[in-house]
């Protein structure tokens, strides 16, 4: 029921946001074969500041549809970060079977580019209700969160530098196969090692580069012109942990585990993975928390097999949202993007061959408070 | 007490040198993050108490600034069994399961809690 999708991304866009929107969804929709007319639902999730300047939309999809003149039956904003994007392809495909609107977009993005030095300007916007207690003191989160994550995972199981390196360099492998990737340059483990220290332990090259972008998926019963495979969601699970994680058992661990455990789907069943990748530590946990293997091992396990998308475990196959950029400091159009490609044979240079299973799993929110398991394939 | 009470009590602590931790009366879970109410049995028969101030790093991560200095930023394990962010001064012995314990200082003209190695 995917018809189109599209990733529009840019590392300084000049013009507005709501213009970048446009042209992701006129990609989108040309993929389809379908108009604005057929549109009758619609799903966001947009960036702080994106439109007209520095504005924010209170509800983006409302707004959205107001600007384009979109007369939805049903508007749903989902906003939990980086994976939302992929609980509303769930949704819209359960309001599709239900009769509940026919033609769905899904939109994740924004434009970010003029907030980058200051994108923690004072405002009323809160993301936890104990900020005043946390974000007084001197830290740089998402970073610093992440990073003590990766320094805990190190002193608790040994996991190391070299470890977490590996997966930069596997998947800027990758994205040396991508044209659509930013950074495409080859690099070594030495070359991610050498780069600058951010946060303890982790470096420059091991985090993501926040850009503008959006991503616009079209959900539809519609028999179009779309020449698309007809995806179903095999698997589906959520979980969330709105707690700050300084109150969880163990902040090595993240909903994944829960969320993974609930879409309950056999790994070996699976051709690629497509895992958040905020961060290189990111991915790891996720490997872990999905089950892909146990939790310490991920070190030994990224150090015995291949994970390049010629590999036996081909993760991140377009490079990740490590090498694109960041959308809107939201890597779920990314991994989603890829998902499609791969399922579609269409990821020109990297295509894994024979793709039938894709799973996919988003963390959202700087404390990792958000995730979402998403498995995409044909139903046979 | 009500939820503006309890956030600003804990400011007015800090400017004591009190380090605040809330017990719920009617399970006695503890927790930092002031909230009016327990967040794990709901009761609101919540009552502020006062740590020791000593504890463990649980995690903690050094940012470096460009010109080569950091700053340890972390969270701390109280012996009383909760869990905050905070930031460790004077840390050039500081590693998680390092004990430290909790002084003030001034952050934006407000006294905030922050930990030293001891």
């Amino acid at each position: 029921m995917i018809v189109g999708f599209a990733g529009k991304l840019s590392k300084n866009y000049e013009k507005d946001g709501i213009e970048l929107l446009k042209e992701a969804i006129d990609e989108a929709l040309e993929m389809a074969g379908l108009n604005y007319a057929d549109i009758d639902g619609i799903m966001a999730n947009i960036g702080r500041g994106s439109f007209h300047g520095n504005k924010t939309y209170l509800n983006p999809p409302a707004q959205i549809s107001e600007y384009f003149g979109i007369k939805p039956k049903i508007i749903d904003h989902v906003q939990y970060g980086g994976p939302s994007v992929l609980s509303m392809i769930y949704r819209a495909y359960k309001a599709i079977k239900t009769g509940d609107a026919e033609t769905i977009l899904c939109i994740q993005g924004g434009k970010i580019s003029h907030l980058k030095d200051n994108h923690f300007q004072k405002t009323d916007i809160i993301d936890s209700p104990f900020d005043d207690y946390i974000k007084i003191y001197d830290q740089m989160s998402p970073i610093s969160d992440y990073a003590m994550v990766a320094y805990r995972h190190s002193k608790l199981f040994g996991t190391t530098d070299e470890q977490r390196a590996e997966i930069a360099v596997m998947q800027r492998y990758n994205a040396s196969f991508n044209p659509k990737a930013l950074f495409r340059n080859p690099i070594t483990v030495e070359d991610v090692l050498q780069s600058r220290i951010v946060s303890y332990p982790l470096h420059l090259l091991e985090i993501v580069y926040p850009i503008d972008g959006f991503h616009v998926f079209v959900v539809s019963k519609r028999s179009s012109k779309s020449a698309l495979r007809n995806i179903d969601i095999l698997a589906y699970g959520e979980a969330h942990w709105p707690n700050p994680p300084a109150e969880w058992d163990d902040i090595i661990y993240t909903p994944a585990i829960e969320s993974a455990k609930r879409a309950s789907f056999d790994l070996n069943r699976v051709d690629t993975f497509q895992l958040y990748d905020s961060f290189t530590i990111t991915v790891m946990l996720q490997m872990e928390d999905i089950g892909l293997v146990e939790k310490g091992k991920v070190g030994q396990f990224v150090e015995s097999h291949d994970l390049t998308f010629k590999g036996d475990v081909p993760i991140n196959t377009g490079g990740g949202s490590l090498n694109t950029g960041q959308p809107a400091y939201m890597s779920g159009g990314v991994i989603l993007e890829e998902a499609l490609l791969q399922l579609n044979d269409m990821a020109d240079g990297h295509q894994v061959k024979g793709t039938d299973v894709v799973f996919l799993n988003g963390i959202g929110w700087w404390s990792r408070k958000h995730s979402v398991t998403l498995v995409l394939g044909e139903r046979k | 007490m009500r939820d503006d009470e309890i956030r600003e009590s804990y400011f007015k602590y800090f400017n004591e040198e009190k380090l605040p931790f809330i017990q719920c009366k009617n399970c006695g879970h503890r927790f930092y993050y002031p909230r009016a109410f327990c967040p794990k049995c709901g009761s609101s028969d919540v009552e502020v108490r006062f740590s020791e101030g000593r504890g463990k790093i649980f995690a903690m991560t050094k940012i470096y600034r460009k010109d080569g200095s950091y700053v340890i930023y972390g969270i701390v394990e109280l012996e009383e069994g909760f869990r905050m962010y905070s930031n460790i001064v004077e840390g050039n012995q500081a590693d998680i399961a390092k004990r430290v314990e909790v002084i003030f200082k001034e952050i934006n003209g407000k006294k905030y809690p922050l930990f030293k190695v001891i």
